[in-house]
């Protein structure tokens, strides 16, 4: 077990080298897109908006989308890193391969790679939600509540990633997912208007879809929107069954 | 020498794939069918055979990759699937393909791979600069790997394998694509190694190499070991001591002493160039 752990440290050490190496890359991959979304938005969209009512409560555009930015942030970076990034990683650099023929094991790389993309997709959601909280959409405490939602979407999100660069042929093919979960999730589950305004059974399908849980439970805990307990188990059920299918599908494909 | 002298064991390995089944037709390949060999410290061990013979296989198997079909794999006595962290804390892997981490430079790229085996920062910087010196690529330590040739590329990947001191080396075609002054420091690198008690596991496709450094050879075909002797023990029994006539172009025949590759193409019928790989 420590033995596992310190493998997987070992692997994340090196995922951070390279972070370090390439700081203002990561800065602009994963900073700026959330921040680009907020500023077209938030003061664009928002200023033609103004406020909206959700659920009985009358909240921002501006704030609404804030909120809405952190779970698109979460999606995009979380999937991103763990889908291209990864097959990269997998299929041209041959990264695991080299590092499972040391006393790391397998295993321990891919959790490794699925404990680096949750990290950054998470730090990356926490900006957005920091800036949210400097322009006063947010509240304070919004900034430690939102940790856990954001590192289990994140982990979700990288698992949604990790799996279609294991079952994808060739890189094209993860254009699939992106363009048939991917992108479906980030305009139909609540990113920039409230999913009520759908239609019932587009409503019920964007439910099942994982990403309705995470604005769901992002615009609770940042504007105090209403609070929807099958949130939780839709999203932890989504994230424990993505990470078990990335690392059987990876480990399946390595592994012969 | 007694038994317990092997660094490496390979015992009764049999290894198959399982293939995407179309309907008809066997569910799996087996690469490997029941193979047993030792590598002694100290000791050069050739493997031989053409491409799909099980060579690549016979390394995935021994590095703990794969896990075998049946039979077993130890390393010092480790068992490379029940034990293969400790196990493998022993072996260091030259791969027939460029695993190069292209996200780091040359240096860097070696201090990292020794990190991965528990060798602290400034040991592992200390190892990557003799290394780097011994095979001649000093003035690329800062160069990113994209910049390298083929066969700096190889020299790199040779040395990395070589970070953690490993007292088992596996190198699989470690020279392809070498030319002849590079392939010689290799060797040299190699013998060294070899006289401080490392053991070597050497698949390649260059017989001059095979008899120039391996104490055994086996000569591998089809998934089976057909035989096993030194060089020379092989070529007194397959091919005899006549010497070997030769029509290397028309009207012109060469005569030699029978070589390990008299041997390799009595025994797999096959030649050597032109084949496909499975």
């Amino acid at each position: 077990m420590i033995d596992a752990l310190w493998g997987v440290r070992c692997v994340v050490g090196r995922y951070f080298d390279v972070f370090t190496r390439g700081i203002v890359y990561y800065l602009v991959t994963t900073f700026l897109e959330p921040i680009l979304y907020l500023l077209s938005f938030g003061l664009g969209v928002g200023s033609l908006v103004g406020n909206l009512h959700v659920a009985g409560h009358e909240v921002s555009y501006r704030a609404f989308i804030f909120s809405g930015v952190i779970a698109q942030t979460v999606l995009f970076q979380g999937f991103m890193e763990a889908s291209y990034g990864a097959f990269v990683r997998m299929y041209y650099q041959k990264v695991y391969q080299a590092i499972a023929l040391t006393p790391v094991t397998m295993s321990e790389v891919l959790w490794g790679e699925l404990i680096w993309d949750t990290a950054k997709a998470t730090s990356a959601s926490l900006v957005v939600a920091l800036i949210g909280v400097v322009t006063g959409d947010f509240p304070p405490l919004a900034l430690l509540t939102l940790i856990p939602l954001c590192f289990a979407s994140s982990l979700l999100f990288a698992g949604m990633g990790l799996a279609a660069a294991a079952l994808a042929r060739s890189i094209e093919q993860l254009s699939y997912p992106q363009y048939l979960l991917v992108f479906p999730m980030f305009l139909f589950c609540g990113v920039f208007y409230p999913i009520d305004a759908l239609p019932a059974p587009l409503r019920a399908v964007a439910w099942v879809l994982p990403l309705t849980s995470v604005t769901s439970l992002a615009r609770w805990l940042t504007l105090g929107l209403p609070f929807e307990p099958m949130a939780i188990p839709i999203l932890l059920a989504w994230m424990v069954a993505l990470v078990l299918l990335a690392r059987r599908a990876m480990l399946r494909r390595l592994i012969k | 020498m007694p038994d317990d002298a092997a660094l490496l064991r390979v015992t009764h390995l049999t290894k198959r794939y399982r293939l995407r089944t179309v309907s008809a037709g066997p569910d799996h390949l087996e690469a490997v069918s029941d193979i047993s060999f030792e590598v002694r410290a100290g000791e050069c061990f050739g493997l031989l055979g053409p491409n799909g013979a099980g060579k690549s296989t016979t390394i995935h198997c021994i590095s703990g990759f794969y896990p075998p079909t049946s039979g077993a794999v130890t390393i010092g006595g480790f068992d490379v699937s029940r034990e293969p962290r400790r196990a493998r804390q022993l072996l260091g892997i030259c791969s027939q393909e460029d695993t190069l981490d292209t996200d780091f430079a040359v240096r860097d790229q070696l201090v990292r791979y020794g990190r991965f085996f528990r060798i602290g920062k400034p040991d592992s910087r200390r190892r990557a600069d003799a290394l780097l010196t011994r095979f001649g690529l000093d003035e690329k330590a800062e160069a990113p790997i994209e910049s390298l040739s083929g066969g700096m590329r190889r020299r790199l990947q040779v040395a990395r394998s070589l970070i953690s001191d490993p007292r088992l080396l596996v190198l699989d075609e470690p020279t392809t694509g070498l030319d002849p002054e590079v392939r010689r420091v290799v060797w040299q690198v190699l013998a060294e190694r070899r006289a401080a008690g490392t053991g070597m596991l050497l698949s390649t496709h260059y017989m001059e190499e095979a008899e120039r450094l391996c104490d055994r050879v086996a000569i591998l075909h089809g998934g089976r070991i057909l035989d096993i002797a030194p060089p020379g023990e092989l070529v007194a029994r397959h091919v005899g001591n006549q010497e070997v006539a030769e029509e290397v172009r028309p009207g012109v025949v060469w005569r030699r002493p029978p070589n390990l590759e008299d041997v390799y193409l009595k025994l797999t019928g096959t030649p050597l160039e032109g084949r496909d790989r499975d």
